[in-house]
């Protein structure tokens, strides 16, 4: 098939802001895909490091950073690095019209669907929670029958959390969508994008809420990118609103999906979706083409430089063995425990972190694979996102931002390649 | 090549399906593919009344295309919807959708009798009572199918050959598509051969749940392509449906002798002359065309997984002016937009590709689907073309 510049392997945020990050840089891109990864259905948010190893909340990602494991990715890439793709990310969204908000000096607390706080970094305008702490009157509002949310729990809990005693109250605002399966956010959200739907949204919110309140929402202000509903609704309510982190589908991932595909249409990057790689060529140090293996034949692709960001254990780019794991595209070692069993401790809030949540291939500072002694084990191959060993996501809350960073890292990488 | 695995338990309920599944964004009806596929799959056959919204599953893939865990989304409904029907009548509507075959078949020699009959008041006052939409012009047949035109229609030879499955659509609505398909063969220097026998894909069937019967399309279709497939010669398809039948549904849904090597030989017209282009022997003395084209990118052609090769093909034509229009599924998929019951769903999940193209006012409409292109044309009023049609008008301009 035709030559590319680059390929990246991967529809998740990893995959799409690597080809972007290429594609500006004037390479012709080629994304191949298997799925949509896990932003449309997660937060939307951008976690870049809440927690240090030892559990400590983060309260500057930049400082926290320079005291971490030499063989963590954001280490490996610079925290030099990780601020460029932080002021890229910034200013692709803002290029979009769909401005994100913060910096790596400061991580902010926001409230979540179980009404906990949780530390992230770089946040939509509507999950902005500045001032929050200093509220007073907050206005937890539900929707009636609205699925895996509740706003007195919301209430309850962030009422527990320490500094977090406010004088809320519960709102109960009736969707007016025909009858059927469960309510999720997103079908909320697809009601307020209509005119009728936040017309009566507003107006049964308006008739409760006192001016200079606090009101917070569900992720549920319209599926665009765009801040029109947020600021018609704060207009509307004169209060400060602030959509809480949900559960899948969180419309807020949704949102910045939706954004990140317009960008691939905009930089003319190509996309093949439904697609299975199965193999690559290699000779010499270098990968040549990959194969993909749909039910009816195989295609290959050539092209100067590749990135895998075809994900971790849990987004299938890597695959857990009886006593191996193994990434089956290029055959990349991935280094674990030798038995199965000490892959994983029996309680799963163990404070050392799983042993298989940091399980990955091992990369150097270019982000290039490589073999048990350190060795590069291919030149033109860049490895981003959660195919990256050495970082644990749920423990750290970095998910996100190690995906950004190291994505942002692999598309300059392979921008520089030229054909041998 | 490996057979198709129909495993639920892959499903982690992380609900991409959901947020991408096109019926359910506009209608809370269908219980949504997360719940309608692997959620309920563990409970067929203890409890036969979980079929509860099926009917509203349109089959478009786009569940299978957002799914990052590889679950067979669809294929799980279709197979679910076909053992349903084993306890529940069909009603007419749902057999006629299922066998424009047939019915075409009887239409199509008196084509403009039944066009004209399709016409009339009291045959309209009837497809009503049926269940088939009055919002919706009916495609007409064509006077003379595409399987009498090729008859008649003398080829050069070439030593290159081609199969041609033409589909119902091309046969009896659109032949002139298939000439075209036929035309830009013979500009490559290739013959195309029509054998005798073929049959409708199945698709139509599967959707409403004639597994049965598609199940014997399909083996009638593998015995009179399997001499040609055995020869070496491809099997081209104009049709986005037929070829995903073709290519992966004979896999996901049925056991067939030969179906691999089947589906390992079928191509899309647009993949073809990639293909040939790839190989540096596509015929590149193409005229320029003037015009301003917006491109519909068909969901059962984004679930071949092998990206959009008419826009790849068409960019081949000097100075062509053709924008993607990038903005989803059209809500027709097949004949799901045709049921009176489901044309307001199919209509509003259409909008915002309607919306996009009313917005950039093209001279036509470019999609590989003849479902899409219908949809598209009706709901915009522009007319709509297939990429094999922009191309022969190409090679023909350049010729003195």
């Amino acid at each position: 098939m035709k030559q590319n510049d680059v390929i990246v392997i991967g529809g998740g945020i990893s995959g799409i802001f690597a080809a972007i990050t290429a594609a500006r840089r004037g390479k012709q891109v080629l994304l191949v895909t298997k799925g949509v990864g896990a932003i449309a259905t997660a937060g939307g948010t951008i976690d870049m490091l809440g927690y240090t190893w030892d559990g400590f909340p983060v309260r500057s990602p930049w400082e926290a950073m320079g005291k971490m494991d030499t063989d963590h990715p954001f280490m490996l890439i610079g925290r030099d690095t990780v601020e460029q793709s932080v002021q890229a990310f910034l200013s692709l969204c803002l290029g979009e019209g769909y401005p994100y908000l913060g910096s790596l000096e400061k991580n902010q607390w926001i409230p979540t669907a179980l009404g906990r706080l949780k530390p992230t970094c770089l946040v939509p305008r509507t999950m902005d929670a500045t001032g929050f702490k200093a509220a007073e009157d907050v206005f937890v509002v539900g929707f009636e029958g609205l699925k895996d949310y509740s706003a007195r729990l919301i209430a309850g809990g962030l009422a527990e959390c320490p500094g977090y005693r406010k004088n809320y109250s519960i709102l109960s605002v009736k969707p007016e969508i025909e009858n059927g399966r469960d309510l999720t956010a997103l079908d909320v959200a697809r009601w307020l994008d209509s005119e009728k739907g936040h017309q009566s949204c507003i107006e049964q919110l308006i008739r409760f809420v006192r001016p200079n309140s606090f009101i917070l929402l569900p992720p549920v202000l319209g599926t665009r990118p765009d801040y029109v509903l947020f600021d018609k609704f704060e207009q509307a309510t004169q209060c400060r609103v602030i959509e809480t982190v949900g559960l899948p589908p969180a419309v807020t991932g949704y949102r910045l999906r939706r954004m990140l595909v317009k960008c691939l249409a905009k930089w003319k990057i190509q996309v093949i979706e439904q697609t299975n790689v199965i193999r690559a060529t290699l000779a010499n140090g270098r990968c040549s083409e990959i194969v993909t293996g749909n039910l009816d034949r195989q295609r290959s692709y050539q092209a100067d430089a590749f990135i895998l960001a075809s994900g971790g254990l849990f987004g299938g780019g890597l695959l857990a063995e009886p006593d191996q794991v193994i990434e089956s595209i290029f055959n990349l070692p991935v280094i674990v425990p030798a038995k199965n069993s000490n892959w994983s401790q029996e309680n799963l809030f163990f404070t050392q972190g799983q042993p298989f949540a940091k399980f990955g291939v091992k990369v150097d500072e270019k982000l290039r694979p490589l073999n048990e002694t350190g060795q590069v084990l291919l030149e033109n191959v860049f490895v981003a996102g959660k195919t990256v060993a050495g970082y644990d996501y749920c423990r750290e809350k970095s998910g996100n931002g190690v995906a950004l960073a190291t994505a942002y890292r692999a598309g300059l990488e392979a921008s520089e390649e030229e054909i041998a | 090549m490996k057979k198709a695995h129909n495993d639920p338990d892959s499903c982690i309920a992380c609900t991409s399906c959901v947020a991408y599944c096109p019926v359910s964004a506009v209608t809370r009806k269908y219980a949504g593919p997360k719940m309608m596929g692997p959620a309920l799959e563990r409970f067929r056959g203890v409890d036969p009344n979980t079929e509860f919204s099926l009917e509203y599953c349109s089959n478009c893939k786009n569940c299978d295309i957002s799914c990052p865990s590889g679950v067979p989304i669809s294929t799980l409904n279709m197979l679910a919807k076909s053992k349903m029907y084993k306890s529940k009548r069909h009603s007419l509507l749902e057999w006629i959708l299922a066998h424009s075959d047939i019915v075409s078949k009887l239409a199509s020699p008196i084509a403009s009798l039944a066009n004209f009959g399709m016409a009339n008041p009291v045959t309209q006052w009837i497809l009503k009572k049926v269940g088939v939409t009055d919002e919706m012009k009916l495609p007409s047949y064509a006077g003379k199918t595409f399987t009498r035109q090729f008859r008649d229609f003398r080829q050069h030879s070439f030593p290159d050959k081609v199969v041609f499955f033409p589909g119902c659509y091309i046969n009896y609505y659109e032949p002139d598509i298939g000439m075209d398909f036929v035309a830009v063969m013979q500009e490559n220097h290739f013959e195309v051969v029509l054998p005798e026998g073929l049959d409708c894909c199945g698709s139509p069937l599967v959707i409403q749940g004639y597994l049965d019967e598609a199940v014997g399309k399909g083996r009638d279709n593998i015995a009179s392509l399997k001499a040609w497939i055995d020869r070496g010669v491809p099997v081209i398809t104009c049709c986005t449906s037929c070829g995903l039948m073709l290519k992966m549904e004979y896999q996901e849904l049925m056991e067939l002798e030969y179906m691999d090597k089947l589906a390992e030989n079928t191509y899309d017209s647009s993949e073809f002359l990639l293909e040939l282009h790839d190989q540096g022997r596509l015929n590149l003395e193409l005229a320029p065309l003037t015009g301003r084209y917006i491109y519909h990118s068909p969901c059962h052609l984004r679930a071949q997984g092998i990206g959009r090769p008419s826009l790849e093909v068409l960019n081949l034509i000097p100075g062509i002016g053709i924008e993607d229009a990038d903005a989803g599924c059209c809500g027709q998929s097949g004949t799901y937009g045709f049921q009176v019951d489901r044309h307001e769903i199919a209509m509003a999940i259409g909008e915002p590709v309607f919306q996009r193209i009313k917005e950039y006012e093209p001279d036509a409409i470019v999609s590989d689907c003849s479902g899409c292109r219908m949809q598209l044309s009706q709901a915009t009023g522009f007319p709509a073309l297939h990429p094999m049609t922009l191309m022969r008008r190409s090679y023909e301009a350049a010729k003195p």
